[in-house]
């Protein structure tokens, strides 16, 4: 048998035997009942520190104590079963589904993998699932490309993301942030987090961000602001400015769609809409063309005037 | 994206996942083993070979796991130590706690027993991996639409929908044949054979506004084809974030010129007006007509007050 299927041999009857013992097993028993290890104390030695490092890397925790804790003994190793094992406590042929379900949404999105791992885990409990109709199959995740994982991992742990991010001039700048929220709208993924430099919470669109991310410490005193809801962040309005827009009865319903209010003038509507970004409703008054006309603030009619004249010129 | 062990790790976890499910599907066949693992049947059986040697210290028969293999059906005995599935991961668990989310929100609100059941496996999850109840998963989508194209899709039937055409600017009622759901940019689409465009169109999952199941013929005519597209030449004269975005292109500066592919000349109309004076098109030559006219004529209205 080759090397490798060795060391495979090995590291399951390790985790096995492990498993099996009530007790904490020395490194001296482990050598003599274990299977697989050969050669000097010190190869043995070298092999059982690796195996460690790897059962540890697979998520498999082993733990450290003694046997006498009156006596310095010689340290023994055992995993708990309780630890080892998918516990969910009790679970239903619905949960299952519900769950087979949550897998599914990830599709064949890279996060899929890993989603499909842990149903495979579900299954193997051995509870049948229930045919559950519900329209499940019609959302999709995706994980866009950036690494979702390590996102929520620091999330859990407070650490630090520093990224380059592509603001609206398509100019990278250094951010660093402590990520308290992750989610997903309109296909999107974005994550939320206290920026370092200014202290407040910002948003950023995850495929905006260029590059790798690196990890690092967060601060010490971290602490996650309360009563933050990613799902009112994109409704809230920071501002209390508002353009009033002439638009034609039956058309414009993207911009009809950010308006807070609605008066009819006959063959237009005059609509209230937020100002949020003036480049950004410039730019969707403009893709409604001639349905579209801006009556105030003139700093937006200033705006649109200047694009048209712009548009004039370039294709005339 | 998910963390790469090793080959050896990756086939240590495969072996260790390989028991659990043989022990809850006994008499499981190779292939089919194989297929749940995703890996062809010589290494299943290579995987299987060597799991056979594994066992409880003193490697007896007795302590050995038992695998029997008869005639491409595989049973286990003898492997109590690890008949229980391994615990999650915490990118696992992290999958699961979204797409429960993202499930939520596609179940209607009288499904209450349902949502119940989610809400707990969520807590469950969280609690399990360590995470703080920080993440979710969204959809924009009307959860009676989304029902309706799963009847569809399932049942073979047509649909009628109410849709808002984003270049048209309007509400049409089409009666439409669903294919297939597909994602793209990530955007989920629903392929679809139009009986009032006679040919087969994408819709946006998120502008269907209404969907009511319907009978229609199932055959397609064969003369549907795939829709035109128009070669668009753009020239960059402000390189913003939004053009990027907007026409997918990353490595923009100063008087580049670049070809783009359309469908719909709507589109690329609205969008050279929307993106104002940061690109200029250079062809095709009608459109970039008709967009000076257009661009002319707003002007003049708002000069007139």
């Amino acid at each position: 048998m080759d090397t490798v299927s060795r060391k495979i041999e090995r590291l399951i009857n390790l985790t096995i035997a492990l498993l099996a013992t009530k007790r904490y097993l020395t490194k001296t028993e482990i050598f003599n009942s274990v299977e697989g290890y050969d050669g000097t104390a010190e190869t043995k030695e070298r092999m059982f520190e690796r195996d460690k490092d790897d059962l540890r890397s697979l998520g498999i925790e082993i733990e450290v104590g003694s046997f006498d804790p009156l006596f310095n003994d010689e340290a023994g190793y055992k995993i708990k079963q309780e630890k080892y094992q998918f516990e969910l406590g009790d679970i239903s042929p619905t949960e299952v589904s519900l769950l087979s379900l949550a897998a599914e949404a990830w599709h064949e999105a890279s996060f899929g993998d890993v989603a499909q791992k842990a149903l495979l885990k579900l299954r193997s409990i051995g509870i049948p699932s229930d045919e559950l109709s519900i329209p499940a199959n019609v959302h999709k995740l995706n994980d866009g490309g950036q690494d979702l994982s390590l996102m929520t991992k620091a999330i859990a742990q407070s650490q630090c993301l520093s990224f380059a991010y592509l603001d609206s001039g398509l100019n990278i700048n250094a951010r660093s942030i402590v990520p308290i929220a992750l989610s997903t709208r309109n296909g999107f993924w974005y994550l939320y987090g206290v920026d370092q430099e200014i202290q407040e919470i910002r948003t950023f669109r995850v495929d905006r961000i260029s590059g790798a991310i690196t990890v690092s410490k967060g601060p010490k005193d971290f602490e996650a602001p309360t009563g933050f809801d990613s799902s009112k962040t994109h409704l809230e309005s920071p501002t209390h400015e508002y353009a009033l827009i002439d638009v034609r009865v039956g058309k414009a319903a993207s911009l009809r769609a950010l308006a807070v209010s609605s008066q009819s003038l006959g063959e237009w509507d005059q609509i209230k809409v937020p100002i949020l970004n003036l480049e950004s409703l410039c730019s969707i008054v403009l893709w409604h063309g001639p349905d579209a006309l801006v009556q105030e603030p003139a700093e937006l009619r200033n705006l649109i005037i200047e694009h048209l004249e712009a548009l004039v010129g370039n294709h005339g | 994206m998910a963390k790469k062990f090793s080959a050896p790790l990756e086939r240590t976890a495969r072996l260790l996942d390989l028991v659990p499910y043989i022990s809850s599907h006994q008499g499981i066949s190779l292939k089919e083993l194989a297929a749940v693992f995703k890996v062809d049947q010589a290494q299943m059986t290579s995987d299987l070979t060597t799991l056979w040697m594994c066992g409880l210290p003193g490697y007896t028969p007795l302590e050995l796991m038992d695998l029997e293999f008869e005639s491409g059906f595989v049973t286990i005995h003898n492997a109590q130590t690890l008949s229980k599935p391994r615990s999650i991961s915490f990118d696992e668990g992290v999958a699961l706690v979204l797409g429960l989310d993202l499930l939520r929100s596609s179940i209607s609100p009288d499904r209450s027993d349902l949502l119940e059941r989610i809400d707990s496996l969520s807590n469950r999850l969280a609690v399990l991996i360590n995470l703080p109840t920080a993440l979710s998963a969204t959809s924009q989508v009307n959860k009676d639409v989304s029902a309706a194209i799963s009847d569809a899709l399932k049942s073979r039937m047509g649909l009628e929908i109410t849709y808002h055409s984003l270049y048209r600017d309007e509400l049409s009622t089409r009666t439409i044949l669903p294919i297939e759901i597909v994602e793209s940019d990530g955007h989920i689409y629903l392929s679809s054979y139009c009986y009032q465009a006679l040919d087969f169109r994408q819709f946006r999952i998120d502008r269907i506004q209404s969907a009511t199941v319907q009978a229609v013929p199932l055959e397609i005519p064969k003369t549907a084809t795939e829709q035109s597209s128009y070669a668009c030449t753009i020239k960059v004269l402000t390189p913003t974030r939004a053009i990027a975005e907007r026409f997918k292109k990353s490595d923009l500066s100063v008087n580049t010129e670049f070809n783009f592919q359309t469908y719909s000349l709507q589109w690329i109309e609205r969008s050279i007006m929307a993106s104002g004076g940061a690109v200029c098109l250079n062809s095709p030559p009608d459109v970039r007509k008709s967009i000076a006219v257009m661009a002319q004529t707003m002007l003049d209205r708002y000069k007139a007050r």
